[in-house]
């Protein structure tokens, strides 16, 4: 009987040989203290330098305004606009990576997820300054919002600015609760590890440092108490994979959004139809080449070989290799349709962005993006970290010469000859840009330092429990044992999910006046099976919520648009609702997004930093190798003696300590 | 948020991070953070319309006490006889020294309050006056276009000519702009009650404006709330 309970098909190859639940645990939580502090320091040193570089590039762009960046008439968009759609599409691609595997169940998310999620908000944060720091007056940016104003104005919502501003703050938002959702079992991991070390240091010293103690503690905040309850698993299984579903809802939405509104202006080579499709591909692309670069480094510098297995690394390169082909397809077909049916301009700017000022950027997206993934047809260079970690990168290479082909390329030079206008790029511009990189290093750094980078609760899932058949966790009886001290509960210790699942399936119908709860470091389907499981409201509250809060955005843009503050914008026209469809979906995302994440706290009864379960002898176990089963006292008719009984009688899968639990 | 820990058995090993009042804390950080983000919107619309930041209602210093209900409400000078550019320019204009020593030099002319006047008027230098009230300078607004087409002194400047000391009497953001430009037919007044400070609409204005709009030849609505008719 092996310790999962939900096994994940196909997991041969995803963990190294004879890894198990607490080897895991323990080299994630041990990771942050093997990174090599110099070259960490270095590195820091130079995010920090381009951080410094960002600092005076905002100072000069606030004294003399977006002219820095060499933006011109026809080209309003230039670097600061082509900067913000390759963040946010490789934060869109990282994204939908990490909700699509949770989706379709793959489990060789198990060594990337929490990478991609942390590639996608950290690549969010650098691309959410961009729409704020390009307007004429930043400090004015909450204008974009809608909010009661002295103005009696609203927000132009057929506007892409409006877009922008609702959609970083609903990425951020739902990227965020999916990160977070998922870091809630890996916090209370750290916790217990912190705590142990704490009490070990109680132990050998006779107290504790301040230090190791408010590590545990910060650790404990951050878990909100979370306690591994086969009931909160269940629910947390349903919260990452809702999150997981309204991210892809919102990444397409925002990614053919973009698409979308270019296709809304009249100049040539923002309207063939794949456009939406491209966009998602090139995004994907970017994306994964990222994630792929960063697992890389994390199993490198964290020596998380075990864990980040060559298999991962070459299912990357797989999928690169898949996205190069989509991307190359979508390439070829906008050239080729061009020249099928496309009119003189549009053939003009085929022209010009093959063999035009600017036509490095198509060679860019050719040379970097489109032709190194084809490395990935042999099985070398997929096994090779160097190989996929370069390729990834020269990926978003290609991703911003894709940006900078179809923004500047395509603004420079619209019907009239008299309206071209040459563009060149300034080093304000290249400034801000590498800026922008230096706080996704630095903010990298630092969440390497810190954080799980490697799922510990997802890994756990492909990985077998390892049965020592030893009791852990032993202390002194507690004076409730020997005393008759009033009692919480009763709990069994089991160091395998199975014997767990066959003792509460064996006990839970017989009335001994407690309450059946059980914990453990991962979910326990079966457990939960046998014991009922919650019921799956939390997709539907959140799937209302998202409906609720996308309907009242797309009311709210209609009577501000076409009742309150009528606008005449082109002749469009008053009701003008496909335009309000972005930010409406992308708002209501993140309605369903806190919903899910509020749901998942409040069915739980989380935050709960101090519970009774807590002073289980060895409770620190349950987030590393052990399952808890704990009769909960509800009623004059419980009795310890006959609980002890009937546990030490169970027919199989004995447990390895019983124990009781003072209040 | 102390922490119970104990080195070994006692009557106190019962072994957890948390003590029992750390969740009462941590719900009380939560809530009073999700107060404050609550509230920070709620605080900041109240201090931005709040007379504080918009100045209605407040009698700044002046170099003269002057009493616009002294001279216009109780000894009834025409609002013109100061202000006499406000029916054919863009300002309505303010008063010279001289125009108050068409009076002063014969009428309290040994106040100790109007000894600044009588400075300035000496050497020959104007009066500075704190100006109350005061619009951006990408505004472009017209006093004679108000003034000859239905919108009386009071409707913006309110009831002057019971004001002791002057103060501003209206917050000219532009939702109180754009609430006669877009309902012209709610403020505007026939020619004879321009100066009238105590007017308020009548009982027929409902009527009564839609005509005046027409006699006015003011195109309301559309026209009106160009962003190019006071933003040029």
């Amino acid at each position: 009987m092996s310790g999962t309970v939900t096994p994940l098909p196909a997991r041969a190859g995803l963990l190294g040989k004879g890894e198990d639940f607490a080897s895991i645990g323990r080299a994630v939580t041990g990771a942050s203290s093997r990174i090599p502090s110099r070259a960490w320091w270095i590195a820091f040193a130079g995010a920090g330098g381009l951080l410094g570089v960002f600092a005076v590039t905002l100072a000069w762009l606030l004294i003399n305004g977006v002219g820095i960046w060499h933006n011109n008439n026809p080209v309003v968009w230039a670097l600061d606009i082509v900067a913000y759609d390759w963040w946010i599409g490789i934060a869109c691609g990282a994204l939908l990576t990490s909700a699509i595997l949770r989706l379709t169940g793959a489990s060789w998310r198990s060594g990337i997820d929490r990478i991609a999620e942390t590639t996608a908000i950290l690549a969010a944060a650098s691309a959410a300054l961009y729409p704020i720091i390009h307007l004429g007056r930043p400090w004015l940016f909450y204008w974009t919002l809608p909010y009661p104003n002295t103005l009696a104005l609203w927000p132009q919502f057929r506007s892409p600015l409006v877009w922008d501003a609702i959609d970083i703050i609903s990425f951020l938002g739902v990227c965020l609760g999916l990160w977070y959702v998922g870091l809630l079992p890996d916090f209370a991991t750290l916790r217990d590890r912190a705590f142990e070390a704490a009490l070990a240091e109680a132990d050998e010293r006779g107290r504790t440092r301040r230090l190791t103690l408010m590590k545990a503690q910060t650790y404990g905040i951050l878990a909100l108490g979370w306690r591994g309850a086969s009931t909160h698993w269940e629910r947390w299984l349903m919260a990452t994979r809702t999150l997981s579903a309204l991210a892809l809802v919102l990444v397409v939405s925002l990614q053919t959004g973009a698409s979308v509104m270019l296709a809304g202006s009249v100049l040539p080579g923002w309207h063939d139809t794949l456009l939406p499709v491209s966009f998602l591909a090139a995004s994907l692309l970017s994306g994964v080449g990222v994630t792929a670069a960063l697992t890389v480094l994390v199993r490198r510098a964290l020596h998380l070989d075990a864990l980040i297995t060559e298999r991962h690394i070459a299912l990357m390169a797989h999928l690169m290799l898949g996205l190069g082909l989509a991307s190359a397809y979508c390439y070829a077909t906008e050239i080729f349709s061009g020249l099928l049916h496309g009119d003189a301009y549009d053939r003009a700017v085929l022209v010009r962005r093959l063999s035009g000022s600017h036509a490095w950027a198509f060679w860019i997206i050719v040379v970097f993006a489109l032709l190194p993934v084809h490395l990935f047809w042999f099985a070398a260079f997929r096994r090779s970290g160097r190989v996929v970690a370069l390729v990834g990168l020269a990926a978003a290479i290609g991703s911003f010469g894709d940006h900078f082909m179809l923004l500047i390329v395509t603004l420079s030079h619209d019907f009239l000859p008299s309206s071209a206008h040459p563009y060149s790029m300034g080093v304000w511009g290249l400034a801000t840009l590498a800026g922008t990189i230096g706080l996704f290093l630095a903010l990298l750094l630092l969440a390497l330092r810190t954080l799980p980078m490697v799922s510990i609760a997802e890994t756990r899932r492909v990985a077998e429990s390892h049965r020592d058949g030893r009791p852990r966790g032993e202390r002194a009886p507690v004076p409730a044992e020997s005393a008759q001290a009033r009692l919480w509960g009763v709990s069994a210790e089991f160091d395998d999910a199975g014997a767990l699942a066959a003792a509460a399936g064996a006990l839970k119908e017989r009335d001994f006046g407690a309450r059946i709860e059980t914990y453990g470091p991962v979910p326990m389907r079966r457990v939960a099976e046998s014991l009922g499981r919650p019921a799956g409201i939390l997709p539907l509250l959140a799937l209302g919520a998202a409906l609720a809060g996308g309907l009242a955005f797309m009311g709210l843009c209609l009577y501000a648009s076409g009742v309150d503050y009528v606008f005449d914008v082109g002749g469009r026209p008053r009701f003008s609702w496909p335009a309000f469809l972005v930010p409406s979906v992308s708002f209501g995302t993140l309605c369903g997004g806190l919903t899910a994440l509020l749901a998942l706290l409040v069915q739980n009864r989380l935050p709960r930093l101090n519970h009774p379960a807590f002073a289980i002898p060895g409770f620190t176990r349950a987030s590393e190798d052990r399952f808890f089963l704990a009769f909960e006292a509800a009623g004059p008719r419980f009795n310890p003696a006959r609980i002890e009984q009937a546990l030490a009688r169970l027919p199989q899968g004995r447990p390895l300590t019983i124990r009781r639990v003072p209040l | 948020m102390t922490l119970r820990l104990s080195p070994g058995p006692g009557p106190d090993a019962v072994r957890q991070l948390f003590a029992p009042g750390a969740d009462a804390l941590l719900r009380l950080a939560l809530l009073t953070g999700a107060a404050c983000l609550a509230a920070l919107p709620v605080v900041g619309a109240g201090l931005v319309r709040s007379s504080y930041v918009t100045g209605v209602g407040v009698a700044p210093a002046q170099p003269v006490p002057f009493s616009h209900k002294h001279h216009a409400g109780e000894l009834k000078i025409d609002c013109r006889y100061c202000h006499t550019t406000v029916e054919t320019q863009a300002t309505a204009g303010i008063p010279p020294t001289q125009t108050c020593m068409t009076c002063h030099s014969q009428i309290w002319s040994g106040s100790d309050m109007l000894e600044p006047v009588r400075a300035s008027y000496a050497k020959d230098q104007p009066l500075v006056w704190t100006r109350l009230n005061k619009l951006p300078g990408y505004v472009y607004y017209n006093h004679a276009v108000h003034v000859t087409n239905g919108i009386g002194c009071s409707t913006c400047h309110g009831s002057v000519t019971d004001m002791q000391l002057t103060y501003r009497a209206n917050a000219f953001e532009m939702s109180f702009c754009l609430d006669c430009h877009r309902n012209p037919e709610t403020y505007v007044r026939p020619k004879d009650q321009i100066l009238t400070m105590t007017w308020s609409p009548p009982a027929n204005q409902a009527t009564l404006g839609p005509d005046l709009v027409r006699q006015y030849h003011i195109r309301g609505g559309e026209r009106l709330t160009e962003c190019g008719i006071c933003h040029r």
